[in-house]
């Protein structure tokens, strides 16, 4: 086993050692828990960044042993892995900056960032994992390193929400070990392949195979937020900003929505999945999902809520997009898996800057923050139109995909999805946008703080600056062999067109 | 050397680039005056350039491509020069008429929409010329709302509301073409559509889509709103130069010249004479002179639109209408916007001074009715030309004629009644100096440097003087019955 192919593990191993490391730390070491927090994302963002350049010139990444006969272990850096793991290694290391201004000054730094690291690892393990059962693995340590986030302010309230958090994740969780316990009982250990396994399904499978699928795209779906399975989404919003963020951007939903992903295009293959009924249904459901959660947005006063609703309606995006039959459509939804993240985070980096600089949690309040505050508002600004589709922006370029695989495969009904959810997320968005522009203050800010020159923290303004231009020049330059898109059709070229 | 990719990139970057002064407040007094300034590449591409000139951006969006042929030259000329002629009038009326401290914000908007109009024009391919076509119209909100009262508020709302769902037209038209099409690229749009099984659908997404910037009727609501509350430098661009980016996304994406749809072609003509007539009727009942010239660009967007409708119901005649329909939109453009900008203007004091700035005043709008050897002259003669009804075999075609006299006559009225607000609410005081020079530029524009302008193309070339000469009595009659009408129906026209 040459070194090379052992950099799944160490990317893994990075994060996992920096939990450990900061967890012994005493709470007052501000300076050593920040290096070692920012030096271990610096690390992986490299080590990704080694293993995506080593999957463009055609080097594959395993390691698998076997853990108990007929059960292994598996992690193998693919492209698709690739496409997630590159997104959290990027966004860890900004929320990473986000989080020690956010929280500097505040109680219990070590607890929370030894968590914080430990659902890095998770989220790498998720990215990495080679077959459902490593999958499940990590996504059950996800589940237990992020409840404690949630539930960081140790309010009644934030108890309350993860109490939520932890029923809806762990049922999902049950559900999905019994599919996969049923589904290796049925044909054995299944590593993910492109294509799937099911090209020929023989009948007597059809049923158990179509229950599976159900059952596993619902266990999955807790943490996608599929409607129904989404109520834990918005009690979430108590959580520190940065933990918003990240299960919001990154972590927790991307999980599930990346799950559904493994499963349809590389245990079951797309054709199988379309061919048992399966994709009409889920993508009944998705745009379901759409338009519901956009539609909740709309009567949110709570700005973190509103953006909770935004990530249900916008994670189904890329749901949808996989049950469009063909390669345009699956591009267009795991292109989405890398820009509503950007998009999101942004959102979620400009919320906590408003709460945190001046106190502002509801939307009525924001009026005239764009004077006040004008970086994090162009900020924001960029986030909201990207969400609603607006070119150049990275959500336009979503749209524009989808809409065209759509189209191509007869579906023209998802342009119509498509275009109410735009329509939707304008009508939440531009009244904001309003306000922070041309509202005019009457009142004192609630809660106001000053930072000298800055308009707040540079830890807190940096990240979401960065994250605005990556989401302009995600979509401007989606052409370009560097960006989101490029990537994408590189996973698409080799998952789907066979 | 004006096509080269690196002064095409400049010209379009420009207007971004400037945002970088709105970073520190104490650059406040740079920016306001870069903003006569933005333009400028701009105008000298049109000027300069050679059409047929194509820029490649391969890693732009979806593959970008910017170009100008003879049609976008004329749309890039009137923006550019439009918004030269505001930007140097914005000067003098931001001292004078805004508070100090949004300046930075109204500079924001404006060079961001600036940037939107410019590069629509001369965007080829889809994605870019639908960014471009998003960022006007969601910038422009800004200036709308620049004044902050209830009033522009309001406006602001309605605005927002149809121009969302304009874009989603659009884009759903877009969406649809582009697919069929199997490409990026705008040129290849007519052909598709011209056969596509869902014609009817994209066209109609198209024509509603762009038609909200147009103010097509129905679609129109917001335009009298909106295009009076904003400061009147940027009423001048929102009605002269935006307007015209609802027509030009018609004329870049329907099939023009590929099929002869004589059914649009009756819906059209009929749309357009509701626009044109139902315009200046409500027209005539408004009280501020800012929303009787809204309503006068409504009335002659229901000219354009006869002439849209007749380009799509004859294939053969479509080319010539592109460059009739270029030549009007150039002559409103500039005509309306230096009709806008005069509404800010006060008078002097000495009694022919007063009578000379009104005539001044008054020539631009004379000019929208067709008086002899000024623009509308030009532009009502080309049109007649090629309206002939012979040309046509739609069932509309025949009343093209009496429509466009109706027209002429009403647009005149328009005219009076918007002249008679102004005289009422006209101040005796002393103008910025940048006000002067920005409406003179305007008029410049609208009365003599027009005659100077690349519009010729596929004009049906002629003598314009001989011509107009032949065709006074024609062009007069319209103007002198209006007056008669204004003079002896005081009682409906003036005091309501």
């Amino acid at each position: 086993m040459s070194l090379a192919s052992l950099l799944p593990v160490f990317a893994l191993m990075t994060s996992l050692l920096a939990a450990v490391i900061i967890f012994t730390l005493p709470e007052r070491s501000f300076r050593l828990r920040t290096l070692v927090n920012l030096g271990a994302a610096v690390i992986k963002l490299v080590l990704v960044g080694v293993m995506i350049w080593g999957i463009v010139q055609g080097r594959a990444y395993e390691v698998a042993f076997t853990m108990v006969p007929g059960v292994r272990f598996v992690l193998r850096a693919d492209a698709l892995s690739m496409l997630f793991a590159g997104l959290s290694a990027l966004l860890w290391l900004l929320t990473t900056i986000y989080a020690v201004g956010y929280l500097e000054g505040s109680p219990n730094r070590s607890r929370f960032f030894g968590f914080f690291s430990l659902s890095v690892a998770s989220t790498m393990g998720i990215a990495l994992a080679g077959n459902l059962f490593t999958f499940f693995l990590f996504y059950e340590m996800l589940t237990l390193s992020t409840y404690p986030l949630v539930v960081h302010r140790g309010t009644p309230k934030a108890l309350r929400a993860g109490r939520s958090y932890i029923i809806y994740t762990l049922c999902g969780g049950a559900v999905l070990l019994l599919a996969i316990a049923w589904l290796h009982g049925l044909v054995g250990d299944l590593s993910f392949r492109p294509g799937g396994y099911f090209a020929e399904v023989e009948d007597a499978l059809r049923g158990p195979l179509s229950l599976i699928f159900v059952l596993l795209v619902a266990g999955l779906g807790v943490k996608a937020a599929l409607v129904p399975l989404h109520g834990w989404l918005p009690q979430a919003m108590v959580a520190p900003a940065p933990v918003s963020a990240l299960l919001h951007a990154v972590a927790v939903v991307k999980a599930g929505a990346f799950g559904i992903v493994r499963v349809v295009l590389e245990i079951y293959g797309l054709d199988a999945a379309s061919d048992l009924g399966l994709l009409a249904g889920l993508a009944g459901v998705a745009a379901f999902t759409i338009i519901y959660g956009s539609a909740r947005a709309l009567y949110q006063v709570d700005l973190k809520r509103l953006l909770a609703f935004s990530t249900v309606s916008q994670v189904s995006y890329i749901i949808l997009g996989l049950c469009l039959f063909g390669p345009v459509g699956v591009a267009g939804g795991l292109v989405h898996l890398v820009h509503q993240g950007i998009m999101k985070i942004t959102l979620f980096f400009c919320a906590g800057n408003y709460a945190e600089t001046l106190g502002v949690h509801r939307i009525d309040e924001l009026d005239g923050a764009g004077e006040r505050m004008p970086a994090t508002s162009v900020a924001f600004t960029l986030g909201a139109f990207g969400m609603i589709g607006v070119p150049p922006l990275a959500g336009f370029t979503t749209k524009w995909i989808m809409g065209t695989g759509a189209l191509a495969v007869g579906m023209d009904w998802v342009v119509v999805v498509l275009v109410v959810s735009s329509l939707l997320n304008a009508a939440y968005f531009l009244p904001i946008l309003h306000r922070i522009w041309f509202g005019e203050r009457q009142a004192a800010w609630p809660q106001e703080r000053r930072w000298g020159r800055l308009e707040t923290s540079a830890w807190l303004l940096w990240p979401a600056l960065i994250t605005a231009v990556l989401l302009i020049l995600a979509g401007l330059l989606a052409n370009l062999p560097v960006s989101p898109l490029s990537w994408v059709e590189l996973i698409v070229a080799r998952e789907v067109a066979l | 050397m004006f096509e080269s990719a690196s002064f095409v990139l400049f010209a379009v970057t420009l207007p971004f680039a400037s945002l970088l002064l709105a970073l520190r407040s104490g650059l406040q007094r740079a920016y306001c005056y870069s903003l006569p300034v933005l333009p400028l590449p701009a105008l000298m591409i049109a000027l300069l350039s050679d059409p047929g000139w194509l820029l490649s951006l391969p890693g732009l969006l979806h593959g970008g491509l910017w170009g100008m042929d003879d049609l976008r030259r004329a749309f890039l000329l009137l923006t550019a020069m439009l918004w030269l002629a505001a930007g140097v009038f914005a000067l003098g009326y931001m001292k004078g008429y805004l508070k100090a401290d949004n300046l930075r914000r109204f500079c924001v908007f404006w060079a961001l929409t600036l940037a939107g109009n410019l590069g629509l024009t001369i965007a080829e391919d889809i994605a870019s010329f639908y960014g471009f076509f998003a960022l006007m119209t969601f910038a422009a909100y800004g200036l709308v709302v620049h004044e902050g009262t209830g009033e522009a508020n309001r406006a602001g709302r309605v605005y927002l509301v149809m121009a969302v769902g304009g874009e989603m037209a659009i884009l759903a038209g877009l969406l649809m073409a582009a697919q069929l099409a199997g490409s990026d690229l705008l040129a290849d749009l007519p052909a598709t559509i011209a056969g596509a099984e869902q014609r009817g659908l994209i066209m109609l997404l198209l024509l509603a889509g762009f038609g909200v910037k147009a103010g097509l009727p129905l679609l129109h609501f917001w335009l009298p709103l909106a295009h009076p509350v904003a400061p009147t430098p940027a009423s001048a661009v929102l009605s002269g130069a935006m307007i015209k980016a609802g027509l030009l996304g018609w004329l870049v994406t329907l099939p023009f010249g590929e099929v002869s749809l004589p059914g649009w072609g009756d819906l059209l003509v009929i749309v357009g004479a509701v626009g044109s007539l139902g315009g200046a009727v409500l027209g005539l009942r408004q009280q501020q002179p800012k929303t009787v010239l809204a309503y006068s660009s409504i009335s002659q967007m229901g000219f354009i639109t006869m002439m849209v409708g007749a380009a799509l119901a004859s294939a053969d005649v479509a080319v010539t209408l592109f460059a009739v329909m270029a030549l009007f939109a150039l002559h409103h453009g500039l005509a309306k916007g230096s009709l806008f900008l005069a509404t800010a203007m006060t008078l002097p004091r000495s009694r022919i001074g007063q009578w000379l700035m009104w005539l001044l005043v008054a020539l631009p709008g004379l000019s929208l009715a067709g008086l002899p050897f000024t623009s509308g002259a030009v532009a009502k003669l080309a049109m007649k030309e090629v309206l002939k009804p012979d040309h046509f075999a739609f069932a509309a075609a025949p009343y093209l004629p009496a429509l466009m006299s109706a027209g002429a006559v009403a647009t005149m009225l328009l005219v009076w009644r918007f002249l008679w607000l102004q005289r009422a609410v006209g101040k005796i005081g002393r103008n910025p100096v940048a006000m002067w020079v920005g409406w003179g530029l305007s008029l410049a524009g609208s009365l003599i440097l027009f005659w100077y302008l690349p519009w010729h193309g596929a004009v049906p070339e002629k003598t314009w003087p001989t011509a107009i000469t032949g065709e006074a009595w024609s062009l007069i009659w319209p103007i002198l019955m209006a007056t008669l009408m204004a003079a002896v129906a005081p009682r409906s026209v003036r005091q309501r």
